[in-house]
């Protein structure tokens, strides 16, 4: 190291110095980063446009978002592990800075659609976590929505937002010491958790925000950092020092996709957890049904009066809201919504087939929807137009392997994001599916 | 910044009510029709059904209406019917009509009557369709399937609405359905001025008759919730624990009707109302709702289960070998919650926190975390947990 000046790196040797392997990760990392950020700008889509037979781009251009709808769709369908339960308080910065126009519309309007998304997808995947939101305004932190389990509260919070316009400037501290707050008594074996969408380069404290960094590492709070300007040298800190020296946590958007990446990232689950709670046990669990009495009773839990409840399933005592334990038999009460929301990852639909000109003259419009298809093109023509772009059907056909029946792309999107059921196979009794049990993986049981 | 946008001046434009859709889905199990039959008979029960649905479509000349039946063996539409069976009926629509005109019925209104016309005629292929075997080797009906059709075709409506009337956001409209979509956006504001859909359920099938699509249900019903779509039961016999739970989980009505004789009485009052007008009335729903949930190993429907730490699938009894029949996952069934001895131990409570003690490290957060309708924690957390809030 002595001997060698900083741009020599040739001579690698085994006994190299720290110093210098992390150095050199950091280029490497920086170096993709720039790399990716390059390829965006030198993206070449007007190649990727062709000429119809009809003169107009137009069967390109429906082929292109059809290809990009797809594009998010295949993804692993192997069942996945679970559970995790995580405590995330998601702060906005609503300050000047998001008033910024270099991301459209604005930097404010677009942070606001895309909190409503990750608040719905951080549901979709955690669905048994807790999720507070906090602003960022005129150097204090406000209470955007309360810590809860319920997206609609918080996707309503942050719409109400709309009508309000970014002022004055951040606080991190302030904002940090809320979330610290509001995350201090979960569990600790649950995840604490804190995104930061940051515009500004700058942030306006009352105090020392490296004793509130400080605070954060003890109370185990992870803090992630989306900035939407340029880099800040106390997020970077911030992120490092809070995720145990890992430096991904922070991330600054290139562009609106970019900004939609990185913050949807957030809502898998963290990997570090998911090793530690690898002892898996059996609960018995009571699936309370919800009751209302004539009369006022006083509730097991909090010996209030009240007329509505829920029965422990085993004992009967009445508890005022679910989940809890029962605070007669400990039986565990849940509600089996809660659990039945994950199921989906449990059995997912798998994927389903473009299909080839050949077989698609079987179907001439949606299963699902009955959406007319496109007839085939003639005979002669048919194997010069196969597979224009990878993972989309040239006949704008997909079909389900289980039940055979073709879908458009709307449904096929609608079938894999939103209902994962499919509509063929659960609309038609197939006996030996009904013996077995469901396409959708509850044979796996028997 | 808003109104530097100007958006306010589009908003002026729309003031028209958007219309809304209605999917009607109509549980067409024989044998649990013929339970009912002195009551109802079937055949009365559709005609008050269509005049339900004509009164819908008389609220508002743009609304729109699906019918789907929920049979034996298979869900199918009554209306819309698929295009390939349409499309002829189409071309020659001033055929149709000039047959039609001998008929009684040229004074009536034309959508009424297309509708009516095409829900009996599909109707009755349907029925026509079912054969001795799906009749002997059925008793259940395809409630799950029905509504993954309804949800799809209303996913299709929606789209294209939302194209049609390009100022309202289509992207919005269709990303809140894709959920994933790129341009995603918010979903309050546009309620009133995209489509607007519903669904009823007109179900007559006993309540454990569909454990056995308990999941495909469960999916079904979380897929409205989450595109805010109301699912009405209007339940003819018997209780339904699945569809309580549906109704109750995307703030539908549930009607279980004790004289199903006022069938159409019921509808008009407790089901007409669209979600605009749903917010200034008491809405007839239930507030007690059966949550119980179906086992995965042998369907039963249990209030008190066994539940896999890793998967959170749901058995009546603890698993062969003590193997997770869903996910594999070896489990430690020694502990199996809470003593049965119920001597109540408050200092157990008292303990804020044992990890070790607990049996998995997400359940106990989980006594607290999930509830949507208080953000309640765990008794004593949820007061340190306001202090915690109210520090600052």
């Amino acid at each position: 190291m002595a001997d060698s000046d900083e741009e020599y790196v040739g001579d690698v040797t085994d006994d190299e110095d720290d110093l210098q392997v992390t150095r050199k990760d950091r280029v490497t990392t920086r170096k993709k980063k720039q790399r990716g950020g390059a390829e965006w700008e030198l993206a070449r889509t007007w190649e990727t446009l062709v000429e119809g037979a009809d003169g107009t781009i137009s069967s390109t251009v429906e082929g292109l978002l059809e290809a990009g709808k797809r594009k998010r769709l295949l993804k692993d369908t192997t069942p996945l592990q679970r559970g995790i339960i995580r405590h995330l308080i998601l702060a906005l910065d609503l300050s000047q800075s998001m008033s910024e126009k270099d991301l459209r519309p604005t930097r404010y309007l677009l942070t606001l659609r895309y909190a409503q998304d990750f608040v719905r997808e951080f549901f979709e995947q955690n669905p048994i976590s807790q999720l507070g939101v906090i602003g960022l305004r005129d150097g204090l932190a406000i209470r955007v929505s309360d810590m809860s389990g319920n997206p609609t509260e918080h996707i309503e919070a942050i719409q109400s937002l709309r009508t309000h316009d970014p002022k004055g400037l951040p606080s991190l501290q302030n904002g940090l010491e809320m979330a610290r707050g509001a995350l201090f008594h979960t569990p600790s074996h649950g995840t604490r958790e804190v995104l930061i969408i940051f515009g500004s380069l700058l942030s306006s404290d009352p105090g020392d925000i490296h004793q509130t960094i400080n605070t954060l590492i003890n109370d185990k709070v992870r803090v992630r950092i989306v900035g939407l300007a340029a880099q800040v040298a106390i997020c970077r800190e911030l992120c490092t020092k809070t995720n145990g020296g890992d430096e991904t946590a922070y991330g600054v958007a290139l562009h609106e996709q970019h900004f939609r990446d990185l913050m949807l990232d957030v809502t898998t689950p963290p990997a570090s957890y998911s090793q530690k709670e690898s002892a898996s046990s059996l609960l018995m669990m009571g699936f309370p049904s919800r009751t209302v009495e004539s009369s006022p009773s006083l509730c097991a839990c909090h010996s209030k009066p009240s007329r509505g409840g829920y029965l422990c399933s085993r004992c009967g005592s009445k508890v005022c809201s679910l989940p809890a334990e029962c605070p007669s038999c400990s039986l565990t009460l849940i509600l089996s919504t809660h659990l039945a929301r994950s199921y989906h990852h449990l059995f997912p639909l798998m994927n389903w087939v473009e299909v080839p000109w050949r077989e698609a003259v079987r179907s001439k419009a949606c299963f699902a929807c009955g959406l007319p298809f496109p007839t085939g093109p003639p005979e002669d023509q048919a194997q010069t137009v196969e597979n224009p772009t990878k993972g989309m059907s040239a006949s704008s056909r997909y079909e389900c392997t289980a039940c055979q029946n073709h879908f458009c792309i709307d449904c096929d999107l609608f079938a894999h994001e939103v209902v994962h059921n499919c509509p063929g196979c659960q609309s038609k009794s197939i006996p030996s599916v009904n013996e077995v049990g469901n396409p959708d993986g509850m044979d796996i049981t028997v | 910044m808003d109104t530097i946008d100007a958006s306010e001046h589009y908003e002026l434009g729309t003031t028209e009510i958007a219309p809304s859709l209605l999917t009607v889905i109509i549980d067409t199990n024989p044998h649990a029709w013929a339970t009912i039959e002195d009551a109802l008979p079937f055949s009365k029960a559709v005609a008050n059904i269509l005049v339900f649905i004509n009164a819908h479509l008389a609220c508002n000349y743009a609304n729109e209406v699906a019918v789907v039946a929920s049979h034996l063996q298979k869900a199918a539409w009554l209306y819309p019917v698929s295009h390939h069976s349409q499309k002829p009926a189409d071309r020659d629509g001033d055929v149709v009509m000039n047959g039609d005109s001998n008929g009684p019925q040229t004074s009536k209104y034309r959508s009424f009557r297309l509708i009516e016309e095409q829900v009996n005629r599909s109707l009755k292929d349907l029925l026509d369709s079912t054969s001795n075997d799906d009749f002997r080797s059925n008793t259940s009906t395809m409630l799950a399937g029905s509504l993954t059709l309804a949800l799809s075709n209303i996913n299709r409506r929606t789209i294209a609405w939302a194209e049609e009337h390009g100022g309202t956001k289509p992207d919005e409209v269709a990303g809140d359905g894709g959920g994933l979509a790129t341009a995603n956006g918010s979903a309050a504001v546009e309620d009133d001025r995209s489509l607007q859909s519903r669904i009823l359920i007109v179900s007559v099938s006993g309540s454990s008759d569909s454990a056995h699509q308990y999941i495909p249900m469960m999916n079904s019903i979380f897929a409205c919730q989450r595109l805010r779509i109301p699912i009405d039961v209007c339940k003819l016999s018997g209780d339904a624990v699945f569809l309580q739970q549906a109704c109750d989980a995307t703030k539908g009505v549930y009607m279980s009707l004790s004289e199903p004789r006022g069938f159409l009485q019921y509808l008009m009052m407790g089901f007409l109302p669209d979600q605009r007008s749903r917010r200034h009335l008491v809405l007839p729903t239930r507030i007690d709702v059966d949550f119980r949930a179906a086992c995965f190993c042998h369907r039963r429907v249990v209030d008190i289960g066994f539940v896999c730490s890793i998967c959170l699938s749901i058995f009546c009894e603890p698993p062969a070998g003590n193997e997770c029949l869903t996910c594999g996952s070896p489990l430690d069934a020694g502990n199996l919650g809470g003593k049965t001895g119920s001597s109540s131990e408050k200092e157990e409570e008292e303990e804020e926190d044992p990890p070790s003690k607990w049996w998995f490290g997400g359940w106990d957060a989980n006594v607290g975390a999930c509830d949507s309708d208080s953000r309640a924690l765990n008794i004593i957390i949820l007061d340190l947990f306001n202090e915690g809030w109210n520090l600052h």
